[in-house]
């Protein structure tokens, strides 16, 4: 019974990693209709520029802050300079595009950072807490904490200030969104930033639990599109809902069946979930027309 | 046939003596060996281009095609003593298998959805060929895979079976290009809709598609086992297929010629970053990541429909340009006269 908590509580953990992933996946996809494949080259943006601030002797806070910056900043000049000016393009170029923009970025950290893993301090000890035989380790919670407030903020920000009401009227119907005097390019412009910032804050405060390198974005990057697609594309409760599942299935199945096929046992879920229901399990929200 | 040499007669034409001669005028095994693995990958990319251009669908995961077919062979003939020629038509039919099943499942998602299946496809078959570990020699891989023996072990004779088969491939693709079959797959790529109520089964002719550029990317992964001589898990993964995909993007994705000629850039450019990096000592890292990545974006950007057709267009707006000028100054010396 312990075991099967410690599973648990572990996938909890990477779930709340896909979570974020996926929300950033799509409150771009909502405004831009743009799948962001590059998503997980943010967090290992966000986990490396953070080492390397600390190699410089930034004080760590400042250093993630820092980070987070860059990274937002990235986000938008990716939309300014790349995605914008393709944006009659068919969603096999974008993935394409997208997949071209990651692999760039990753390549460009190899080069700069090497391919060597670099580990971060946790924010708090690394004494590990027991919970009824169930051991957490600190960063665990600080991991949960951040997703929690990450994503609170986002429903917020788009479900009670007029910032979300002008996203989302682009991502209903562009057109009369810019006839209201909102520029659709400007919210696309922030979705990236956005996510960017969000995808920022998941690299960091992962970067503690598990090391940090060049390579690390892919696999996450791709987990949490997987979450996005299994909660229903467009649907943020929905994939944060699939994202916690699919960390607990994976964690599980690393357990119980083999660590080597953790990832495996991630995807085949996925294909298994577009064979029986390709809407995904809360269904595809309908989100309107979108477009840039 | 005769029709299609017709037309592509000049490019042909062009294509067999540099393909024949090559090996002449490089007559350094270390080229003949490049020109293998790039044919090689032509054989992939070809088959990535029906699906992607002609289908209008997209795989990611086409390494994992490559990589079955490999192991395919390689296990049948080291632990099971078949001929490599067996290994080869087992390597053909299993990852035909593995795409039907894939594509039969996946038929009906598109865009995005079909995306991510491929992508997720891609990492279970790597990790699987990691996993199985009795059988495919998990992550230290397998040894002394027996060489062709039918055709000659040496370089200058791997290299003519290989673009041998390169020639096969591309003349069966051009030749399904101009059928009945090529224009029902460009009506799909253009518009699905469309294509559908023309009463054409867009299903059967995706999976066809799928089916095909599998068979393909097996035989090159078979051919590619037994020329190595040695295997392991890594060149099957999403690093691999995102080559595959660049290759496919450059030469221009409707394009059969386009691949192939993506093929070659993309091969001669990863050769020329290994001198490079030879030469340049601080380019640790992937050099050939960052290139690749820029080239994709570039692509999609300035030209996304791909060098080959963006250089026919120009070809041939320039010979109309020509024409109409011709044209222009008899009407005027016409009248003048």
């Amino acid at each position: 019974m312990t075991e099967l908590l410690q599973y648990v509580a572990n996938g909890l953990v990477s779930g709340g990693i896909y979570a974020i992933v996926a929300v950033g996946f799509i409150t771009i996809y909502n405004v831009s209709k743009v799948i962001n494949l590059a998503q997980g080259e943010f967090l290992m943006l966000g986990g490396m520029v953070t080492v390397a601030m600390i190699g410089m002797n930034v004080p760590y806070a400042l250093a993630a802050l820092l980070a987070v910056l860059i990274v937002t900043l990235v986000g938008v000049l990716m939309q300014k300079y790349v995605i914008a000016y393709v944006k009659k393009a068919s969603p096999i170029s974008l993935i394409i595009l997208t997949i071209g923009i990651s692999t760039l970025i990753r390549g460009l950290a190899s080069l700069i950072w090497g391919k060597d893993a670099y580990s971060l301090d946790p924010i708090t000890s690394n004494q590990p807490i027991t919970l009824g035989g169930v051991n957490i380790a600190q960063q665990s919670i600080w991991i949960l904490a951040a997703v929690l407030i990450v994503l609170f903020l986002l429903w917020y920000l788009m479900d009670r200030t007029m910032l979300g009401k002008k996203i989302n009227a682009c991502s209903i119907n562009p057109m009369a969104a810019r006839l209201m005097g909102i520029s659709p390019a400007k919210m696309s412009m922030l979705a990236f930033g956005i996510s960017g910032a969000t995808g920022a804050i998941a690299g960091i405060v992962i970067a503690p639990l598990s090391v940090t390198s060049y390579d690390i974005g892919v696999l996450l990057g791709i987990k949490g599109f997987a979450a996005a697609i299994l909660g229903g594309l467009g649907n943020p409760l929905g994939s944060t809902v699939a994202a916690f599942i699919l960390g607990i299935v994976e964690s599980l199945g690393a357990g119980y069946i083999s660590s080597g096929m953790k990832d495996a046992i991630a995807f085949l879920v996925l294909i298994v979930m577009l064979l029986v229901k390709p809407s995904g399990i809360f269904g595809e929200r309908s989100v309107g027309k979108g477009g840039l | 046939m005769k029709q299609l040499i017709g037309k592509w007669g000049k490019g042909l034409g062009i294509y067999l003596v540099i393909m024949i001669l090559f090996p002449f005028v490089m007559p350094d095994e270390y080229y003949r060996s490049v020109g293998i693995i790039i044919g090689l990958h032509a054989i992939v990319s070809i088959g990535l281009c029906l699906v992607m251009g002609l289908a209008g669908q997209v795989s990611l995961g086409q390494a994992a095609f490559w990589g079955i077919g490999a192991y395919t062979s390689a296990v049948l003939t080291t632990e099971f003593g078949l001929t490599p020629l067996l290994g080869l038509i087992a390597s053909a039919i299993v990852p035909a298998l593995f795409a039907f099943i894939l594509g039969r499942a996946i038929a009906g998602l598109q865009g995005y959805y079909l995306a991510m299946a491929t992508l997720a496809f891609g990492y279970i078959v790597q990790i699987g060929i990691s996993e199985w570990e009795p059988v495919t020699g998990g992550a230290n891989g397998m040894i002394s895979i027996p060489k062709i023996g039918f055709f000659g072990d040496s370089e200058l004779s791997m290299y003519y079976l290989i673009w041998g088969i390169v020639t096969c491939v591309l003349l069966f693709s051009l030749n399904l290009m101009h059928s009945r079959v090529g224009r029902a797959f460009r009506a799909i790529h253009k518009s699905e809709i469309a294509a559908t109520s023309m009463g054409i089964d867009v299903r059967k002719f995706k999976l066809n598609a799928f089916v095909v550029s599998g068979m393909f990317a097996g035989v090159s992964g078979g051919l590619y086992a037994h020329y190595m001589g040695i295997l392991d898990p890594q060149p099957f993964g999403m690093h691999e297929s995102t080559k595959f995909l660049t290759m496919v993007v450059v030469g221009g994705m409707t394009s059969i010629w386009g691949a192939l000629i993506g093929a070659l850039l993309i091969g001669f450019i990863s050769e020329g970053l290994v001198l490079l990096s030879e030469v340049v000592p601080g380019l640790q890292g992937d050099v050939d990541t960052i290139v690749f990545g820029a080239i994709l974006v570039l692509i999609i950007m300035f030209m996304p429909e791909g060098l080959v057709p963006r250089v026919r267009s120009m070809y041939e707006r320039g010979r109309t340009k020509k024409a109409a000028a011709q044209t222009g100054q008899r009407m005027e010396r016409k009248a003048a006269s």
